[in-house]
C-alpha cells in the first residue's frame, strides 16, 4: 500500500483566518481508498482545515504545500478543486432560498460533468439519481423541489450533505461532523452511506467527535488534531482510546504568552 | 408663507441675544421655506391648519403652574412655564457632574460653546425647529460630566396656560462614559400652542435613557422634536407615550454619528375623538457597527388619525449595521385613519435591516364572546388587545414611570369605542 | 467577491442593434401642429384629435413630478420626434409576406419571429416599431373566438364605441405629467377585447422596439376584458445602443368587468445605458387596471433595462371581491434608477391584493420599491400582504422601500414587511464548493431570490425572464 501514489499529501501547512494562525503546522498523506479519521477538542481546527483544503475566502495559506492527485491544490479556484474531485460535507450547512435542491444538484454535476468535458446529465436521468439518492439517505423525495437546505432541520441538512456526495461521485470527501446533530438511525444511514460508497479511489477524511461513528465506518487512520496540527495517529484503536481518556492526555501544556495572545 | 409663519418671523427679527447669529441662519432658511401643504411629503397627512388659526399668545405675566406628582418618581425638575425657564422650581441642590443652566447667564467660554452646539444635531429640514431656533424664548444647557452617572433622573416639563404660545428648547450633552434619564413632558390646557425641541449629544460608552410625553390632548397644538447624536459605543434608550391633540408632531432624529451606537426607541399612541398625532421617526447609520430597534404601535378610534414615518437611512459607510422597524396599528372605527410609512434607504450591502408594518382590527367576535359571558365591553376590549401597548410599558426602563403611565393608557384605551 | 460580481455586471445588451429600415420621421419638436399631423397620419376621426389636444393643454399646465428617487437631466420635449414609422408602412401590409423583410428579421434577431409558421403555438403577437404597429400574428384564429386584437389606431377606426367608452377612464388623461404627454401624443399600441364569458385562446403578445434616434416611444394599450372573460397578456422591450436617452411614455389601461381575470406579463428590457450612464431609455410609464366584482387583475413585471424606470402598474379594487396582484423583480446595475411599485387601492368589500416585489441592485444602481395600499372606508374584510425584499451586490449601489399604507377601516387587514440582504459569502462558498463556477452561483442565488415572482410568469416569459437575469449578471463574478 505504501507504494501507491498518494491522493492527497499536506506537507508544513500553516494557514490563518483573519490574521489568527489556526493551522500550525500540519502534515497528513492520503491514499486512494483510504479513510482517516480526525478527532480533536473544539476550536482545534478541523473545519479549517476543511475550509482551507476547498479554498474558501479569508483562509490563507501561509506556508506548507498541498497537492491533490500531484497537482497543486493551494493554486485552484474553489471550483476547480471541486470538479478535481474534492467534496466538503459542511458542518453547518448554508441555506439558499429559492434555489430548489434539484436544481442547485444538477447544475453542479453538470458544472463537474462539463469540467471533465462530459456532456450534461439528462434531467430525466438525472432525476433519477437523484430520486435513488434522496431514498439512500432516507429523505423524502419532496426535499428534492424545496430551497436548499431552506428550513431543514439539522439532521436532514446533514442527510442532504451526504446526498450530495452521493450524487457528484467524489474522489475526496471531507465530512466534517456529519454525525452531530443525527438521530440513531440516521448514524446509520450516513455510515452506511459512506461505507457504500467506499471504493480504491476513493477516500474520505471524516472528521468527528464520537467513536460512535467509526464503530460503524472503520477507519484505517485516526488522526488527533489539536491547536492546529495532528498530535497523534494511529490505527481505529486510538478513537476507542481516546474515548475512554479525552484529549487532555495529548495537549501540551500552553504557554504563559499564549494564553495572553 | 402663511401669516402665522410671517408674524414668527417678523416677531423674531426683533430679538437680539447670545443666540443672534443662529437665529439669523435659522431666519434665513425660513424665509425660503415654502409653507407646507398636502403635497409637501413631510406633511402629507398632517394639515397646519390649526396652525393657521391659532390665536395663541406669547403670555408675559408670571403664571403660576406646576408639573404633577409622580408617585414614587424622584426627579430633578427642569420647569418652563410658558415657555420661560421657571429657575424657582429648578432642584436646588443637584449632583455632582451635572450643570444646569440657562445659556444667557453661562460665562463666555461655556456660552460660546453652547453656541456652537446650538442646532447642531437638529436637521435644517424640520420647519418648527427652525421656528424655535428663531423664537426660543429660555435655552437651557444640560451636561454631565465624564464617567459620571446621575441616579436621579431629569424631567422637562414645558406647562402651558389657556391661550399661551412658548417655544422651549434645551441641549443635553452627556460626556464620556456618563449617564442620564431625561424625561420630556407637555402639559397643556386648551388653544395653546408650543414648539418643544430637546438636543441631546451622548457621547461614547455614554448611555442615555429617554422618555417623551405628549399627553395634552383637546385644542392644543403641540409640535416638537427630540434629536439624539450618538458617539463610538453609545446607547440609548427612548420610549415615547402620544395621545394627540388638536395637532401633535413629534420628530425624532436619531444618528449613529459613532461605531457600535445602540438604540432602541419604543412609541405607543392612542388617539381618539378628534385628536391627530403625528410621528417622524428618523435614523440615521452614518457608521458601522450600529444597532436600531424601534417599535412603534398605535391605537386609534373615533375619528383620530394617527401618522407614522419610520425611516431607515444606511449610509455608504454603515457596514454591519443592524437595524429594524416593528410598526403595529389598531384601527377602531371606520373614521379613523391610520397614515404610516416605514422607509429604508439602504447605500452599505452588509447590513440587516427589515421593517414590517401591519394595521389590524380589534376582533369583534371575541369581543362580543366575552361581553356575552358578563364582561364589560370596556374591560374586555383591554384583556384582548392591550397586551400589545402593554408590552412596550413592560420595556420601559423607570418602574416608577411605568406604573404610573400604565392605568393612564389603559383608562383611555377602555374608553375607545369600537365602531 | 464584490469584484467578481461587479465584472459579472457588466454584460453586453444582446438587442442593442440598429435596423436598417427606411423610415418616416417627425422633425423634432411639439406643438398642436404636431398633434394635428400624428393624427391625420393616423387617419383618426375628429373626436381623437379634440381629446389629444385637451389633454395636450392639460399636460402644459402640468409639472413634472419629483418625487421619484430619480436623477436625470431635464428633459427637453422639444427635441424629441414624435413620429417616426418604417416607410414600408405606408400603406399598410395586408399580409405578412407584404412586411418588409428587414423588420420581419429585425424582431427574429431579438427571438420574436413573426412567421405564424414558426411562432410558439399559442401567442398571438402585435409587434409595434417605433410609432407604428407592423404586424399581428394569429389575428384570424382570435377572431374565431370574437376576441379583437388589433393596434390601437385601428381599434379607434373600427371600435370607436369601445375606445370613447373606455380609452382615458382608467388613468385620466391628467392623471400625471407623462400620462398627459402619452394621451396627446401617442401613436399605437394594442387594444384588445375579449368578450363575455371568452377564454381567450391563446397568449396575446405585444412586442415594442423603438429604432429611430431621437424618437420618444408613446405607446398606449387598452384592455376590457367583459364579464366573465378570461386574457393572459404579455409585453416585451428592447432598443438599439445609442448615446442619446430616449424617452418612452406608455400608457395601459385595463379593465376588468365582472368576474373578468386579466393577467398582465411584462419583460422590460429597454436600453440600459453603458456602465458609466451614458444612453439608455427614460421609462416613464403609467399602468392601471380597474377590477369590477370578482375580477382579478394580475401584474407581473421583470424590469432589467432602462436608464431610468418610473413605473407603479395598479389595481383600483372597486367592485366587492376583486382581487389585485403586482410580482416584481426589478434589477438595477451600471447607474440604473428604478423607482417602481404599485399602487392597490381598495374600494370593494372583501377585496384583496398581493404585491410581491423583488429588487436587486448592483454596481452603481439604485432600485427603490414605492407602493401605496389604501382600506377606503367601504372596504370591509379587505386584506393586504406585501412582501419587498432587496438583495444588494456590491457596496456602491442603493436599495430602498418606500411604502405607504393608509387605512381607513377597521376591518381591513393589511401586512407589509420588507428585507434587506446580500449574496452572502457562505451561499457563494457552497456553491463553488460543488463545482459551479462564481457567474452561475450568483445567477442562481438570484434566481432563487425572485422565485416567487417567476413562477407567476407565464412559461416561455419565465424562462425569457430567468435567461435575462443570468445575461444580466454574467461578468458580476469572476
Ligand atoms: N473567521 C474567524 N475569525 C477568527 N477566528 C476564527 C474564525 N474562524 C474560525 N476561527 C477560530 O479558529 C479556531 C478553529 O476553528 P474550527 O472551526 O476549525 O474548529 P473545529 O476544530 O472545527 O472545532 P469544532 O469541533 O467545535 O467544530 C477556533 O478557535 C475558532 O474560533
Ligand atoms: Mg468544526
Amino acid at each position: 500500500m505504501s507504494n501507491t501514489k498518494s491522493l492527497l499529501t499536506i506537507k508544513d501547512l500553516h494557514a490563518s483566518v483573519e490574521e489568527k494562525q489556526i493551522i500550525k503546522g500540519l502534515d497528513l498523506d492520503i491514499k486512494p481508498g483510504e479513510v482517516h479519521a480526525i478527532m480533536g477538542p473544539n476550536g482545534a481546527g478541523k473545519s479549517t482545515l476543511g475550509y482551507v483544503l476547498s479554498g474558501r475566502d479569508g483562509y490563507s495559506v501561509e506556508s506548507g504545500s498541498v497537492t491533490l492527485n500531484g497537482e497543486d491544490l493551494l493554486e485552484m479556484e474553489t471550483e476547480d478543486r471541486a470538479r478535481a474531485g474534492l467534496f466538503l460535507a459542511f458542518q453547518y450547512p448554508v441555506e439558499i432560498p429559492g434555489v430548489s435542491n434539484l436544481e442547485f444538484l444538477k447544475a453542479s454535476v453538470d458544472a463537474q460533468r462539463e469540467a471533465r468535458g462530459e456532456d450534461a446529465i439528462s434531467s430525466a436521468d438525472f432525476l433519477k439519481e437523484a430520486k435513488a439518492a434522496c431514498k439512500q439517505v432516507n429523505l423524502p423525495v419532496a426535499f428534492l423541489k424545496r430551497g436548499v437546505n431552506e428550513g431543514f432541520s439539522g439532521g436532514e441538512k446533514k442527510r442532504n450533505e451526504l446526498m450530495q456526495m452521493l450524487l457528484l461521485k467524489p474522489k475526496l470527501c471531507i465530512l466534517d461532523e456529519t454525525d452531530s446533530g443525527l438521530d440513531i438511525d440516521a448514524l446509520q444511514v450516513v455510515a452506511e452511506g459512506v461505507n457504500s460508497q467506499r471504493s480504491a479511489d476513493r477516500s474520505f477524511i471524516v472528521v468527528t467527535h464520537y467513536q460512535r461513528l467509526l464503530d460503524y465506518i472503520k477507519p484505517d487512520f485516526v488522526h488527533v488534531l489539536s491547536d492546529g496540527k495532528i498530535v497523534k495517529s494511529g490505527d481505529a484503536s486510538l478513537a476507542l482510546e481516546l474515548e475512554a481518556q479525552g484529549y487532555a492526555w495529548l495537549q501540551k501544556e500552553p504557554a504563559e504568552d499564549e494564553l495572553e495572545g | 408663507m402663511s401669516e402665522w409663519l410671517e408674524s414668527a418671523i417678523t416677531r423674531a427679527r426683533g430679538i437680539n441675544d447670545w443666540l443672534a447669529p443662529k437665529r439669523a441662519h435659522a431666519l434665513e432658511l425660513l424665509s425660503t421655506t415654502k409653507w407646507p401643504t398636502r403635497k409637501t411629503e413631510a406633511w402629507r397627512y398632517t394639515p397646519l391648519r390649526s396652525v393657521e388659526r391659532s390665536t395663541a399668545k406669547v403670555i408675559k405675566d408670571v403664571v403660576a403652574l406646576s408639573p404633577v406628582d409622580i408617585a414614587g418618581l424622584s426627579a430633578i425638575e427642569l420647569v418652563f412655564v410658558n415657555g420661560k425657564f421657571d429657575a424657582s422650581q429648578l432642584t436646588k441642590i443637584l449632583p455632582e457632574g451635572l450643570s444646569i443652566s440657562l445659556g444667557q447667564t453661562l460665562e463666555n467660554a461655556q456660552q460660546a460653546q453652547a453656541l456652537n452646539a446650538f442646532s447642531t444635531i437638529k436637521p435644517e429640514r424640520h420647519l418648527f425647529g427652525l421656528v424655535n431656533d428663531a423664537l426660543a424664548q429660555d435655552v437651557v444647557v444640560v451636561s454631565v460630566a465624564e464617567g459620571v452617572e446621575i441616579a436621579q433622573p431629569i424631567r422637562i416639563s414645558s406647562l402651558l396656560s389657556h391661550g399661551a404660545e412658548s417655544h422651549t428648547r434645551v441641549q443635553v450633552s452627556l460626556a464620556a462614559g456618563s449617564r442620564l434619564a431625561v424625561i420630556e413632558d407637555v402639559q397643556a390646557s386648551g388653544d395653546s400652542l408650543n414648539t418643544a425641541f430637546v438636543e441631546y449629544d451622548v457621547a461614547s460608552n455614554a448611555y442615555l435613557e429617554h422618555y417623551r410625553f405628549a399627553l395634552q390632548t383637546g385644542t392644543n397644538v403641540a409640535i416638537g422634536g427630540s434629536h439624539f447624536n450618538l458617539h463610538d459605543h453609545a446607547k440609548m434608550h427612548s420610549t415615547i407615550v402620544g395621545f394627540g391633540s388638536d395637532l401633535s408632531r413629534l420628530d425624532t432624529d436619531i444618528i449613529h454619528a459613532g461605531q457600535f451606537a445602540d438604540a432602541k426607541l419604543n412609541a405607543m399612541y392612542l388617539l381618539d375623538g378628534k385628536e391627530l398625532f403625528d410621528l417622524h421617526a428618523t435614523v440615521e447609520h452614518a457608521m458601522p457597527n450600529g444597532t436600531t430597534e424601534e417599535n412603534v404601535r398605535c391605537i386609534v378610534a373615533d375619528r383620530a388619525r394617527a401618522v407614522f414615518n419610520g425611516r431607515i437611512h444606511i449610509h455608504r459607510d454603515a457596514q454591519k449595521t443592524l437595524a429594524e422597524l416593528n410598526n403595529r396599528n389598531l384601527l377602531m372605527s371606520n373614521t379613523a385613519e391610520i397614515n404610516t410609512k416605514p422607509e429604508l434607504e439602504i447605500y452599505a450591502d452588509d447590513v440587516k435591516c427589515a421593517h414590517g408594518a401591519t394595521v389590524a382590527q380589534i376582533d369583534k367576535q371575541a369581543l362580543y364572546y366575552l361581553q356575552t359571558r358578563g364582561v364589560s365591553r370596556s374591560k374586555a376590549q383591554v384583556m384582548l388587545n392591550f397586551g400589545f401597548i402593554n408590552e412596550l410599558i413592560d420595556l420601559m426602563p423607570n418602574a416608577a414611570l411605568a406604573e404610573w403611565i400604565r392605568p393612564i393608557i389603559r383608562e383611555r384605551f377602555s374608553q375607545m369605542e369600537v365602531k | 467577491m464584490t469584484e467578481q460580481i461587479d465584472k459579472a455586471l457588466a454584460r453586453e445588451y444582446e438587442a442593442g442593434f440598429v435596423s436598417d429600415v427606411e423610415s418616416e420621421t417627425f422633425e423634432p419638436g411639439l406643438d398642436e401642429s404636431v398633434i394635428q399631423r400624428i393624427s391625420e397620419m393616423k387617419g383618426e376621426p375628429e373626436w381623437m384629435l379634440e381629446w389629444r389636444l385637451s389633454a395636450f393643454r392639460e399636460w402644459l399646465e402640468m409639472e413634472e413630478p419629483d418625487w421619484a428617487l430619480v436623477d436625470y437631466p431635464k428633459i427637453d420635449f422639444q427635441a424629441i420626434s414624435y413620429y417616426s414609422a418604417p416607410k414600408s408602412m405606408k400603406d399598410k401590409p395586408k399580409s405578412l409576406d407584404e412586411v418588409d423583410p428587414e423588420l420581419l428579421r429585425t424582431y427574429e434577431k431579438l427571438g420574436i419571429p413573426l412567421i405564424e409558421q414558426q411562432m410558439l403555438a399559442g401567442i398571438a403577437v402585435d409587434a409595434v416599431f417605433d410609432s407604428v404597429s407592423v404586424v399581428t400574428t394569429f389575428r384570424d384564429k382570435l377572431e374565431e373566438a370574437g376576441v379583437i386584437f388589433c393596434p390601437i389606431s385601428e381599434a379607434i377606426k373600427k371600435h370607436p364605441e369601445l375606445v370613447k367608452k373606455y380609452l382615458g377612464s382608467v388613468v385620466a388623461k391628467k392623471d400625471n405629467y407623462y400620462a398627459a404627454l402619452n394621451c396627446a401624443v401617442f401613436t399605437d399600441g394594442s387594444f384588445v377585447y375579449i368578450p363575455k364569458g371568452t377564454r381567450c385562446p391563446m397568449e396575446l403578445s405585444t412586442y415594442f422596439r423603438i429604432n429611430e434616434q431621437n424618437t420618444g416611444q408613446f405607446e398606449r394599450t387598452l384592455i376590457i376584458a367583459d364579464e366573465g372573460s378570461h386574457v393572459s397578456y404579455l409585453e416585451g422591450c428592447t432598443a438599439p445602443q445609442r448615446d442619446e436617452n430616449q424617452l418612452h411614455a406608455a400608457v395601459v389601461e385595463l379593465v376588468a368587468m365582472d368576474n373578468a381575470e386579466i393577467k398582465y406579463s411584462t419583460v422590460q428590457n429597454w436600453y440600459p445605458g453603458d456602465e458609466n450612464g451614458k444612453g439608455g431609455i427614460y421609462n416613464f410609464v403609467t399602468k392601471r387596471g380597474i377590477c369590477h366584482t370578482s375580477a382579478k387583475i394580475s401584474w407581473t413585471q421583470v424590469e432589467t433595462g432602462s436608464a431610468v424606470t418610473w413605473k407603479y402598474p395598479s389595481c383600483i379594487l372597486k367592485g366587492d371581491n376583486s382581487v389585485g396582484e403586482f410580482y416584481s423583480v426589478a434589477l438595477t446595475r451600471g447607474r440604473q434608477q428604478a423607482d417602481t411599485g404599485t399602487k392597490m387601492i381598495h374600494i370593494g368589500k372583501n377585496t384583496k391584493s398581493t404585491i410581491i416585489a423583488k429588487g436587486i441592485s448592483a454596481g452603481k444602481s439604485n432600485g427603490s420599491y414605492r407602493g401605496l395600499v389604501r382600506m377606503n372606508p367601504g372596504a370591509d374584510g379587505a386584506r393586504n400582504f406585501t412582501q419587498c425584499d432587496s438583495l444588494l451586490i456590491g457596496d456602491q449601489c442603493g436599495a430602498h422601500t418606500f411604502p405607504y399604507v393608509e387605512s381607513r377601516n377597521p376591518s381591513a387587514i393589511i401586512e407589509h414587511e420588507a428585507t434587506t440582504s446580500k449574496v452572502s459569502d457562505e451561499q457563494m462558498f457552497l456553491c463553488r464548493q460543488r463545482g459551479l463556477d462564481p457567474e452561475k452561483a450568483v445567477s442562481m442565488i438570484v434566481n432563487g431570490f425572485c422565485k416567487e415572482v417567476f413562477k407567476e410568469l407565464p412559461m416561455e416569459f419565465a424562462v425569457e425572464a430567468g435567461k435575462l437575469l443570468e445575461i444580466s449578471l454574467e461578468g458580476s463574478v469572476g
